[in-house]
């Protein structure tokens, strides 16, 4: 009996005519993802993916982090057709498994094969009561144990884990994500990716007012995100003369709205330069000044590219339960000062009028500054994890 | 020399010390500072954190480097003593634990907890009925170390979790694992809580950690400052943490192979020592192979010790924190207190050799049969 995995994909059974696309996306991001020697076949319904034993967690840890995927199970292959063979290896296959119930549910594909599938199923259910202490439930049952029977082998798995579901990585095009040091913008690009969007990030450094230490904390975060959105990119924008000339220039309670619009700025320059069709940020409706429906409309009219806002309707404790669980929280409460912590007015305007800073905007040569700014940004490679101090530990 | 006493402590491995060179060398920045040399340390510092975690399989948040299991185990019995005594003052463990853990508890009780001792069973395993019958609602933390440093009883933690969780979901588990790790698989998601040192696994003296679940919060013992944690203030010694997280690498490395090849040198011992109708082998079916505890009824244990050491071989009584008195734990056992004060402690490591084995049989016949006479 040799180990396989199966994969069952997630929402593409409602892609048809173009449902090749996606299975040879999700392949390809498997293939890529994947360091050890591997294969893979699919077929419409499910993939299946043989790895070397020692391989198998390594791999199942790749599959938790890929979207695309439903349901991954551990199944077992063996071309011995013989059901004395079949009844030891579904006993084996049970062995570590604890249920009070359940039910066995046998395909198959082999119309010649000597017994049906009913026949199959019955012999088995029997053959695991007289093993273990168990019953039949065939409607609500603990676990499935799955036969079937194929020409050349018979394949069988059981319950599997669940997937992280959306799309593969890829399939919808290219986005850019506003990406700070909290813990609202990482959950944003996290849901992004999950359908299918293939992200970069952008980060706005405002040295020596913001520290190295927010710098390498966007990293980390960029790094998490990474394992889901493989070969990602950084930019990081330094920001500190637009941001200094704001403070020079202009009203102080302006000052939250107009760096907004500087940032929305470049972020649509830099998507268009790598042909992103989205800029997507962690704003959520009400959180802050610069996060009311009267801001957001306001910084949003200087771009012309979808701003797509993930967490737009999220709780705080909602977007915070999925940066625990994607892993994320826990850098994002790292206590270092990002751009837009560094300078905040004590009375941030919260209906700001598009004419006033239309105004405002013209006491700073920002076009020139922006165009600075995104000149000498700088290109950050994401690996994810990097081996760092591998000589020493 | 012929080096036995494995379970005291080892000595520091190559890999190990060489990392301890290095980073005493080149990292001289303090990991709490915000200047890049105070960076650097605290991306180290990270790493090797980290290391740690993914071998584990827990979070970097659930590790507080200590100096050794005993500041750990101070740690979690007080912390937890501190953190719940409105809940109640009610703390179980075993018969079968490090002393460290005896006098913590003396010390609880002397400030108003009331402690029970669970029985165990001829072979050394906790007595699941007697536990289940001692926990109470008031109960706040049972401690029971992973594997018995006197006999190697190694002990199911996840079952005795089950239970205790059964009895009373609030009641905290804390698990002594020093004598542990390293030697067989250990699972950190059976307990809430766990000790662990460097020393043991061929790491430094002076660096430990306790693992502390996320989903557990207990009082600091200790208070001071410094970011990196909220259960240890201070400056974290950088060198010893790289050479922890280096050392148990190095230890989880090929564990099963170790411990398979451990098993034959233990067996080896056994078979020749069982020939001596007045050494009893106090192993059990539950003993890990790592240490080989046995009672030489008719000589006294100590005077083999010195004996030995002419011939530069070393092994240890009891256990080295508790040496020269009756061992807690053959009592529990086999409830013999001239086999309990018999005892001799012949602990093993994967480094040791078959000719060291064949050496020391030789060494240890020869000495014995010249003490017999002198009795």
């Amino acid at each position: 009996m040799k180990k396989i995995i199966i994969i069952k994909y997630a929402e593409l059974s409602t892609k048809k005519a173009n449902i090749n696309f996606f299975l040879k996306a999700l392949k390809n991001n498997i293939d890529n993802a994947l360091t050890c020697n591997h294969i893979i076949s699919y077929d419409r319904g499910r993939m299946f993916i043989s790895v070397s034993e020692e391989n198998i967690d390594k791999t199942i840890d790749v599959l938790l982090h890929t979207f695309g995927i439903h349901e991954i199970v551990i199944g077992f292959i063996d071309e011995d057709r013989t059901f004395e063979v079949i009844a030891n290896n579904v006993l084996d296959l049970i062995k570590t498994q604890e249920f009070k119930t359940f039910k066995v549910e046998t395909k198959r594909s082999d119309k010649e094969y000597p017994m049906d599938s009913m026949e199959v199923s019955k012999k088995l259910g029997s053959v695991i009561l007289n093993n273990k202490e168990c019953r039949v439930d065939v409607h609500n049952p603990e676990v499935i144990i799955h036969i079937e029977i194929r020409k050349d082998a018979i394949l069988y798995y059981t319950n599997g884990i669940h997937g992280l579901g959306g799309y593969p990585v890829g399939t919808l095009g290219k986005g850019l994500l506003m990406l700070s040091g909290g813990i609202d913008s990482p959950v944003a690009g996290y849901l992004t990716i999950k359908r299918g969007v293939k992200l970069s990030a952008l980060y706005f450094e405002s040295p020596p007012h913001t520290s190295e230490a927010a710098k390498d904390k966007v990293i980390k975060l960029a790094r998490v995100l990474a394992k889901y959105n493989p070969n990602m990119t950084l930019y990081a924008i330094n920001f500190t003369k637009i941001q200094e000339a704001i403070l020079r220039n202009i009203p102080y309670e302006y000052l939250i709205t107009i760096m907004r619009r500087m940032m929305y700025r470049i972020a649509e320059k830099i998507a268009n330069s790598e042909n992103s069709k989205i800029i997507v940020n962690g704003e959520s409706i009400g959180q802050v000044a610069s996060q009311t429906l009267t801001s957001m409309s306001v910084i949003n009219s200087v771009v012309n590219m979808p701003v797509i806002r993930p967490v737009a309707c999220f709780d705080k404790l909602e977007i915070i339960d999925i940066a625990k669980k994607i892993g994320t929280f826990d850098i994002s409460t790292l206590p270092y000062e990002d751009c837009c912590t560094v300078f905040v007015p004590e009375h941030p305007v919260i209906n700001p009028e598009l004419n006033k800073c239309i105004e405002y905007e013209k006491l700073i040569p920002y076009e020139e500054l922006i165009d600075e700014a995104i000149k000498s940004k700088q290109v950050i490679k994401i690996k994810e994890e990097e081996k760092i101090f591998e000589d020493i530990l | 020399m012929i080096y036995l006493d494995y379970s005291a402590t080892t000595p520091v491995s190559y890999e190990v010390f060489d990392t301890i060179s290095k980073v005493t060398k080149e990292f001289v920045g303090n990991a709490n500072s915000i200047n890049a040399l105070g960076r650097k340390s605290a991306s180290l510092l990270e790493s090797a954190t980290k290391q740690i975690a993914d071998i584990l399989g827990i979070n970097t948040s659930e590790i507080t480097y200590t100096s050794g299991a005993t500041e750990a185990n101070n740690m979690a019995l007080i912390g937890v003593a501190m953190k719940y005594h409105k809940k109640g003052k009610h703390i179980i463990t075993s018969k079968l634990e490090h002393p460290s853990i005896y006098a913590i508890c003396d010390y609880l009780k002397s400030i108003g907890f009331s402690i029970d001792y669970v029985n165990n069973d001829s072979e050394g395993l906790i007595d699941f009925d007697d536990l289940k019958n001692k926990i109470r609602e008031d109960t706040i933390l049972v401690s029971i170390c992973a594997v018995n440093s006197e006999t190697g009883v190694r002990q199911p933690l996840k079952m005795i979790r089950q239970i205790i969780k059964k009895e009373n979901a609030r009641t905290l588990l804390h698990s002594d694992m020093t004598q542990a790790i390293g030697k067989v698989p250990v699972n950190f998601h059976d307990v809430d809580l766990a000790s662990m040192s460097a020393h043991k696994i061929f790491g430094p003296k002076g660096i430990g950690f306790l693992y502390k679940s996320s989903m557990v919060s207990i009082a600091p013992i200790l208070y001071g400052s410094g970011k990196s944690n909220e259960l240890k203030p201070g400056t974290p010694p950088l060198p010893l943490i790289a050479a922890l997280s280096k050392a148990l690498r190095l230890a989880l490395n090929d564990l099963e192979k170790k411990e398979r090849f451990v098993n034959l040198l233990n067996e080896k011992i056994v078979n020749n020592l069982s020939k001596y109708p007045n050494i009893l082998i106090n192993k059990t079916k539950y003993s890990i192979p790592h240490i080989l505890n046995i009672s030489i009824m008719d000589v006294m244990p100590e005077v083999m010790i010195n004996a030995l050491d002419k011939y530069e071989v070393y092994l240890s009584t009891n256990t080295a924190c508790s040496s020269g008195e009756v061992s807690h734990s053959i009592m529990a056992i086999y409830d013999d207190l001239k086999r309990a004060k018999h005892t001799l402690r012949i602990s093993l490591s994967y480094v040791t050799t078959t000719d060291e084995i064949n050496k020391f049989l030789n060494i240890f016949s020869e000495v014995y049969d010249s003490l017999k006479i002198v009795k």
